[in-house]
């Protein structure tokens, strides 16, 4: 079934307003790196539409893994601000406990798993998490993000034939941003992504994932899919990378012609035409959804970069279920 | 000469083995292009080609895996690989394929593969841009680890590493890349692999370290005047064992500085070789000063790195045994 016809005026904007707000987010945090209050970030700028478009269509019960780069999925999943800057800072309040590098977020209770640097290393565990579902029995999905960069790891392989061969309900998203740093995509694979699916044995459906009614046709369809039990589905959501690729990188190396200001392939703007030409929004209420999202973001890092760092004990524990004596035997001589 | 950089120096040295020989290949992820994400490589591409500087998929096992692949038949690949956190991938075709190789066919096949990655904490980069692996690779008999300090001395162990005929794990501090520079001649030269620098030389305690500790322990010594032999082991397998007794027997005490985890680090197989070999020379026990057992944290690096106050720390306690 598809949800458009179902879709209503605030649901829109409601997407409209998440995307944003990540973006709001992105270019504070950006600003917060260049003066030293954030060590570094991955921007998502470009992906918001497809990452919100997933949002919308998960159910609670369902596991996310996701990767770096997903701000406007973790905002659309209803994680606060807060604590999404929380992790960034690596304060006290970071669940984490200022572990893991900016972008690196683990929050089991909103049923998004974790993060890790190496690139689809989380792919295996999304079946391993979707075989638990089944095999007690479990209401939900798994559903998997990752760039293209993904695609060519060995770890993308061994995912996608095992959730085929044991017919798991994992659905697999690949936001294809056009670039692995600065390789891009036509290097990385000479196959089109979608179309690895049927190596697999499962479907594959490209989408654009610029644009907010095409992302949640092709994801919805898939998810039902996944639901039924019929087995996986690997979704390629067509985005565009529009800035660097993280706060070390310089895209001027590698993408002189290609470089613009992404107004072409900006999902923000291609949605807010849209919005226009439908009569939904005019152009004040443009700029009042965007004035407000800027007041969020300035209030929400004023107040959570006050919060200090955790004690530094607590860099000595989480090994184990229990203590060993090798980690206090260190804690003891070096603090 | 000019004063260079680990990366322009390391840079530099691939430009001439290049320049040099036809076969050199190198490999990896946005080495082209982009020159490397720590710049390694950078304008190589544009002198050599795209046939012999690949921006690979992403991939680590068949970035290494295709690189053994060609030094089996003919080539000279170098490898990349972008951090060595990301090596992991790879470590089934670098300890079952390419460390057994040359043993497993009876000497009819070699591996001539270098395999370079920048690795050691100090850049903010949190658990998967910080780790020191030595110790896995270490462990794996038919590679060679080796690891330079200074700018000088990349260059020397990088030709020497390529001249090998072995494979060899060439570990690149990430925090030294452009902290330091020094003198570095335009025309190739060699620093034998196995062969330690001795840095200091003094008759209190033996001080052992490598890589990307080498600097903290040399500036330690000389701020607060130890008298003491500093050893740069530089190679890591096999290790300069001669250079460290000898001056073991000298001194009768040792601190073995490195970065990486403390349990089955580098100094556990130091400590042994010396208590096989010198036990009746020493008068104190050997101090390790390590990271600690734990993944590299992204806040509290300066808790994670060994520093002056815990180098210290264990000079005076050997010296006041
Ligand atoms: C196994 C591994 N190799 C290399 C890297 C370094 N690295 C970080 S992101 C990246 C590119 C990933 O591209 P893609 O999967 O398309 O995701 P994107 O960053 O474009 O969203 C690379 C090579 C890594 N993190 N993990
Ligand atoms: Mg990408």
């Amino acid at each position: 079934m598809s949800p458009i016809g179902s879709l209503s005026n605030d649901q829109i904007l409601s997407a409209y307003e998440n995307a944003v707000r990540s973006r709001t987010l992105d270019i504070k945090v950006v600003n917060a790196q260049r003066q030293g209050i954030i060590g570094f970030h991955v921007p998502s700028e470009g992906q918001e539409i497809l990452q919100t478009a997933i949002g919308m269509l998960l159910h609670k019960e369902d596991i996310i893994f996701g990767y770096y780069r997903d701000f406007s999925l973790l905002m659309k999943m209803g994680i606060p601000v807060s604590k999404i800057l929380d992790q960034m800072l690596g304060n006290q309040a970071d669940i984490e406990k200022g572990r893991q590098m900016p972008d690196h977020f683990s929050f089991k209770e909103y049923n998004f798993s974790t993060i890790q640097s190496p690139v689809g290393a989380h792919l295996p565990l999304a079946t391993g998490a979707a075989y638990a579902l089944k095999y007690r029995k479990e209401e939900g999905i798994v559903v998997a993000n990752f760039g293209d960069g993904a695609t060519s790891t060995s770890d993308f392989h061994a995912a996608m034939n095992f959730a085929a061969v044991f017919n798991l309900k994992v659905l697999f998203i690949c936001e294809n941003n056009g670039w692995a740093i600065s390789l891009p995509t036509k290097k990385q694979t000479v196959a089109d992504i979608y179309r690895k699916a049927d190596a697999y044995g499962m479907p594959g459906k490209r989408v654009d994932g610029n644009d907010l009614i095409s992302s949640l046709n092709g994801i919805s369809e898939a998810m039902d899919y996944v639901r039924s039990g019929k087995g996986p589905y690997l979704i390629e959501g067509v985005t565009y990378r529009m800035g660097a690729h993280s706060t070390s990188d310089d895209p001027k190396k590698y993408r002189v012609d290609e470089i613009t200001d992404g107004s072409d392939n900006d999902p923000i703007r291609r949605l807010e035409k849209l919005m226009l030409s439908m009569g939904m929004i005019n152009e004040a209420q443009i700029s009042e959804i965007k004035r407000r999202a800027r007041e969020e973001m300035d209030a929400v890092i004023e107040e959570r970069r006050k919060i200090p760092k955790p004690e530094p004990e607590s860099i000595f524990e989480d090994l184990y279920s229990e203590p060993a004596w090798i980690q206090e035997e260190e804690k003891r001589s070096i603090l | 000469m000019t004063l260079k950089t680990m990366v322009q120096s390391l840079n530099q040295t691939l430009d001439v083995l290049m320049a040099e020989n036809q076969n050199v290949i190198l490999l990896g992820e946005d080495i082209g292009k982009n020159g490397g994400v720590f710049r390694v490589t950078e304008g190589l591409q544009n002198k050599y080609g795209e046939g012999r500087v690949l921006d690979t998929p992403l991939n680590e096992l068949g970035i290494v895996g295709m690189g053994a692949g060609m030094a089996m038949y003919g080539l000279r690949p170098i490898v990349e690989i972008q951090f060595q956190d990301f090596i992991f991938p790879a470590f089934d075709q670098i300890v079952n394929q390419i460390a057994k190789i040359r043993y497993r066919t009876g000497n009819q096949f070699s591996v001539p593969l270098v395999i370079r990655t920048p690795y050691g904490g100090g850049v903010r980069g949190g658990l998967y841009h910080s780790q020191s692996g030595e110790s896995y690779f270490v462990h794996t008999s038919g590679l060679k680890v080796v690891t330079p300090s200074n700018p000088y001395d990349a260059k020397g162990l990088l030709v020497s590493s390529f001249e090998s005929g072995d494979p060899v794990i060439f570990l690149e501090p990430k925090r030294v890349y452009r902290s330091i520079k020094s003198e570095v001649p335009e025309e190739l030269y060699r620093i034998e692999i196995g062969k330690a620098a001795l840095l200091k030389e003094g008759s209190d305690v033996t001080v052992i370290t490598y890589g990307s500790m080498v600097s903290t322990v040399v500036d330690t010594i000389t701020k607060n005047r130890v008298n003491a032999d500093v050893i740069d082991l530089r190679t890591l397998l096999p290790m300069d064992i001669d250079a460290i007794i000898s001056s073991v027997k000298k001194t009768g005490r040792v601190v073995i500085v490195h970065e990486a985890p403390r349990t089955l680090g580098m100094g556990a197989e130091i400590s042994a070789l010396i208590s096989e070999r010198a036990m009746d020379y020493l008068l104190a026990p050997i101090i390790r000063v390590t990271g600690p057992d734990i993944p590299f944290p992204y806040i509290y690096e300066e808790l994670y790195l060994p520093d002056e106050r815990r180098i210290m720390d264990a000079i005076s306690k050997v010296k006041n045994y």
